[in-house]
């Protein structure tokens, strides 16, 4: 591996030498342009930036497909073209005006999205066109009893954008104003991506019931992201109307946010660049298919259907050939095959030294079931359970399949709420709460079926896991306040501690491996190291050995142990394998049919006739 | 209220004939909901071009606003290769823009779905132009069975036999789900297609099926709408589109009958609604049932609320 000081040195210098190409362009570009005609296009070619990147943060950063985006566009530009203009005879400064409409424009988002972000993906995109549609029926209709929108003639001659005693009419001026908001954008999402938001939206469109176990608010991370890509669309759209100097009906229809999306698209959902890219081509390519114009909307139509079938990634996108052809994860820089398993793992080599402080279990009741009942229509997958689990002891539930073990994991962790009965963790009532709230209190679980998020890598899959316990918010993420840099560099620390639990299987080169690359027993060990990196005190382990060889269960089970003995976590698991019950658990419980038969040491439990007879079936008499 | 009162009876007959219509393009939604889980947005061009196919028909079997054959054979024509171009249709843009996508995200085939449904728009834009195409259908129905007076309620004969056809096609295809063994085999698919397969069933026929009726009552649906308005244009697709997809959500989508019930019911209150509001808020009615029935009982009115599994 080469030093990383002189990588990131290189980095740095070209980053550099990017950014000043980029404002060397930038700057000399509208100066540049061959007449007035192009001047425009140049400039609409920014607004479209804008417009992409934010919709990127709604259906690329998060996945949901928002089809009132263009009608939030709108919504900006009306709000500001009857703020400033002869129509109410209302002449508000631009620097009033221009946040207005990205507000307003948030805060119809922010209720149209708080009303409907219960919905599944394909509802959520129905619910948003019926709202274009209503828009843009408003639009042409109420230009009477009252003249509000102008009709189909729309709003025009507004005010020209005045600042500091400066007024703003030439092209070149917009040029520079309109590509100076398209540069902040940029920076924005940038940035934005890189923090604890953009990987919560990340795993959201990777696993969204896996993001909210793993603590990130889901539903709240979704209205934020619909929000903010109103936001941006009402700020471009408040532009767009100073720049054309009117508003019509029909700058916002719906062969408008067809091509928005191409844009998205064709740069790759979710990838900054990409889309940066996606917007210029499709801003600049079809003006030189002008004589094809009608074929223009058929074009675009083409793309998407091409694109999704060949490229869903986009020209950029970082799942595609290119990068992994760039990235090998199993070789290593000089193109060595790297050996798939290094060194079986031993507790006493992870990280920790001999003098390290050893817990046991003590008899404190952390979580406590009262009587909690599960039905689903007519079937009772767990009938009325009551049990309580002791603070730092290994709690082992078995029973055979359909004993409603892995149903009672997913009542305790909040994705069902009981039908009836309480959960108490250390006291407070935890049941009712959503998953991402429990996990916050101090649960975290793993899936029986592994539920990572392929496509982030490692560091990414645990720094998700921290969501629950940063709080920058957008102010300190967009403006790199202290608060974002500390916890920054405090989620790495700390997602690098707990992955380290593991040695050399979740570490070094594996930092940066997306995690479908992983072997199966890695990818088991990255769900625990991921409820490790919650900061829960509890941690419930569904088979955790599931599919596991020999070797790879001594090991893992050898780890669960030192997940108790070494770090003091209290543990349930659910497992099958009775040689590992047998050897870490302090208690068994035993489930059939929903109801507890039995529980104890394991050799109770195992002795235990009615235990015996639900796997075994009864005897014959 | 005793203007309004009057008014009932015939908007209630209005309200049945926009219903039937919405009925017929919900089932298409429907069906291939239920099956692919998608919404296929490219439906209500589906139903747009077999308003067109219709007039292509009725143009060349027309002289000079006469017809050359049997007017009541004419309408039937008329419809039948509206549902065969769209059948074929609903086939070609299943095998190329959505089976590609199978087992790719949902939101990628929604994003298929609505370039495709923006590529036939513009193809029917650029081939047809922009006017809309007039169907000359005075000529079809002789003077004296046009009109028909109930008291205060005027049918036109239009309107009983756009009723009347939807609910026929709706009769035998609610026939064939239940009695045939292809209709079985699409319950048995639409419910838990690996199970499906595993038992036997083509299930890519099985979807090809499902696109092939669900585009056919499509395309006789936007026949049915041409005769009865006499006109159509490249733009209805999308409107009628989303009509029909409020009617399935409102009957839980998935469901063919609530479909059916869907269509009706939202056929109805668009014509009342006529009575109160100006017409040109017609549309805002559909789309506010939508929106409400979403956020109240999204599962619609005979769908079945599912927990979702983990």
């Amino acid at each position: 591996m080469n030093t990383p000081t002189i990588e990131m040195d290189s980095g740095r210098s070209l980053r550099l030498l990017l950014y000043s190409v980029a404002a060397a362009i930038l700057l000399s570009a509208p100066h540049l342009m061959p007449s007035t005609y192009w001047l425009r296009i140049y400039a609409m070619t920014g607004l479209y930036v804008m417009l992409a990147l934010g919709l990127n943060v709604v259906a690329g950063f998060a996945g949901l497909l928002d089809l009132a985006y263009v009608a939030f566009f709108g919504m900006g530009a009306y709000v500001f073209a009857l703020l400033s203009s002869d129509q109410f005879n209302i002449h508000l400064p631009f620097l009033v005006t221009l946040p207005l409409a990205a507000f307003v424009t948030m805060g119809v988002g922010f209720a149209l999205g708080s009303t409907s972000m219960r919905l599944k993906g394909d509802y959520l995109a129905i619910v948003t066109l019926a709202f274009a549609q209503i828009f843009k029926l408003l639009l042409v209709n109420l230009d009477r009893p009252i003249n509000i929108t102008g009709g189909v003639n729309g709003i025009y001659n507004l005010d020209p954008i005045r600042f500091f005693g400066f007024t703003l009419i030439s092209p070149v001026g917009y040029a520079y104003l309109i590509w100076l908001a398209a540069v902040v954008v940029i920076i924005g999402c940038f940035r934005l991506k890189r923090s604890r938001y953009g990987r919560g939206w990340e795993a959201i469109r990777e696993d969204e019931l896996a993001a909210e176990v793993m603590g990130v608010n889901t539903s709240w991370m979704k209205l934020k992201a619909f929000a903010g890509g109103a936001f941006i669309a009402g700020a471009t759209g408040a532009v767009f109307a100073s720049f054309q100097d009117s508003v019509f009906p029909n700058n916002f229809d719906f062969p408008q946010l067809v091509i928005v999306y191409c844009m998205v698209i064709l740069g790759g959902l979710g990838n900054v660049p990409g889309v940066i890219l996606g917007a210029v081509l499709l801003s600049i390519l079809p003006e030189f298919l002008r004589e094809y114009g009608a074929y223009r909307m058929m074009f675009y139509g083409l793309i998407l259907i091409l694109l999704m079938a060949l490229r869903p990634q986009g020209i950029m996108g970082s799942i595609g050939f290119l990068s992994a052809a760039r990235k090998r994860p199993d070789k290593d820089e000089s193109g060595v095959l790297r050996a798939s398993t290094d060194l079986y793992y031993r507790p006493e080599e992870s990280g920790s030294g001999q003098g390290r402080k050893r817990y046991a279990r003590s008899e404190r009741v952390v979580l406590e079931v009262q009587e909690v009942l599960q039905s689903f229509g007519g079937v009772v997958a767990v009938d009325k359970l009551s049990f309580q689990v002791r603070e730092m002891e290994i709690l082992s539930i078995i029973g055979p399949n359909g004993a409603g073990k892995t149903t009672l994991f997913n009542v305790v962790t909040g994705i069902y709420p009981p039908t009836s009965g309480v959960i108490l963790y250390e006291g407070e009532k935890i049941s009712g709460l959503k998953p991402h709230k429990v996990v916050q209190a101090g649960i975290a679980r793993t899936f029986q079926n592994l539920r990572l998020f392929n496509n982030m890598t490692v560091l990414d899959n645990a720094k998700v896991a921290r969501f629950c316990r940063t709080k920058a918010g957008p102010l300190s993420i967009l403006l790199h306040l202290p608060l974002y840099k500390k916890e920054e560099t405090q989620t790495e620390h700390d997602v690098k501690e707990a992955l380290d639990l593991f040695g050399a299987r979740l570490t070094g080169y594996r930092f940066n491996q997306e995690a479908m690359f992983l072997s199966y027993a890695n990818r088991r060990r990255l769900e625990i190291a991921r409820a490790v990196c919650t900061g829960a005190k509890v941690l419930m382990l569904d088979e955790p050995s599931a599919g596991m060889n020999p070797q790879e269960t001594e090991e893992i089970t050898a780890f669960i142990k030192e997940l108790r003995d070494g770090h003091g976590y209290t543990i349930v698991v659910i497992e099958h394998k009775l040689n590992v019950v047998k050897s870490i658990s302090d208690r068994v419980i035993a489930l059939d049919y929903g109801r507890k038969i039995a529980e104890g040491s394991f050799e109770e439990v195992a002795d235990n006739p009615q235990v015996i007879e639900a796997y075994l079936g009864r005897k014959r008499h | 209220m005793d203007a309004y009162l009057e008014q009932l009876p015939q908007q209630l007959v209005n309200g049945l004939t926009l219903g039937g219509v919405y009925a017929l393009i919900a089932i298409g939604y429907t069906m291939v909901y239920g099956i692919l889980l998608m919404l296929n947005f490219a439906h209500g061009e589906i139903y747009m071009i077999g308003g067109f196919a219709g007039w292509w028909t009725l143009n060349l079997l027309t002289r000079n606003n006469v017809p050359m054959i049997n007017a009541a054979l004419l309408i039937f024509f008329m419809i039948v290769a509206a549902m065969m171009v769209t059948a074929f249709l609903g086939m070609t843009v299943e095998r190329l823009a959505y089976r590609p996508l199978r087992k790719s995200p949902r939101m990628n085939l929604l994003l298929s779905a609505l370039g495709v449904s923006m590529f036939l728009q513009n193809a029917v834009l650029t081939f047809q132009g922009a006017k809309p195409r007039f169907f000359s259908t005075s000529a079809l129905i002789p003077e004296s069975i046009r009109i028909f007076n109930f008291g205060t309620v005027v049918i036109s004969f239009m309107r009983i036999l756009v009723i009347a056809v939807a609910f026929l096609l709706m009769g035998v295809l609610t026939v064939f789900i239940k009695k045939s063994k292809v209709g079985k085999a699409m319950r048995a698919t639409a419910q838990d297609s690996e199970a499906a397969s595993f038992m036997g069933i083509d299930t890519d026929r099985i979807i090809v099926l499902v696109f092939l009726i669900g585009s056919a009552l499509g395309g006789a649906a936007g026949t049915l709408v041409g005769l009865l308005f006499t006109q159509v244009d490249y733009y209805v697709g999308f409107q009628a589109g989303l009509k029909g997809f409020t009617a399935a959500v409102l009957g839980g989508i998935g469901n063919i009958f609530g479909a059916m019930l869907g269509g009706i019911i939202l056929g109805l209150l668009e014509a009342l609604a006529t009575t109160f509001f100006p017409a040109a808020y017609k549309d805002v009615v559909a789309f506010v049932v939508l929106i409400l029935v979403l956020m109240f009982r999204p599962w619609g009115l005979m769908g079945e609320k599912v927990p979702e599994k983990v």
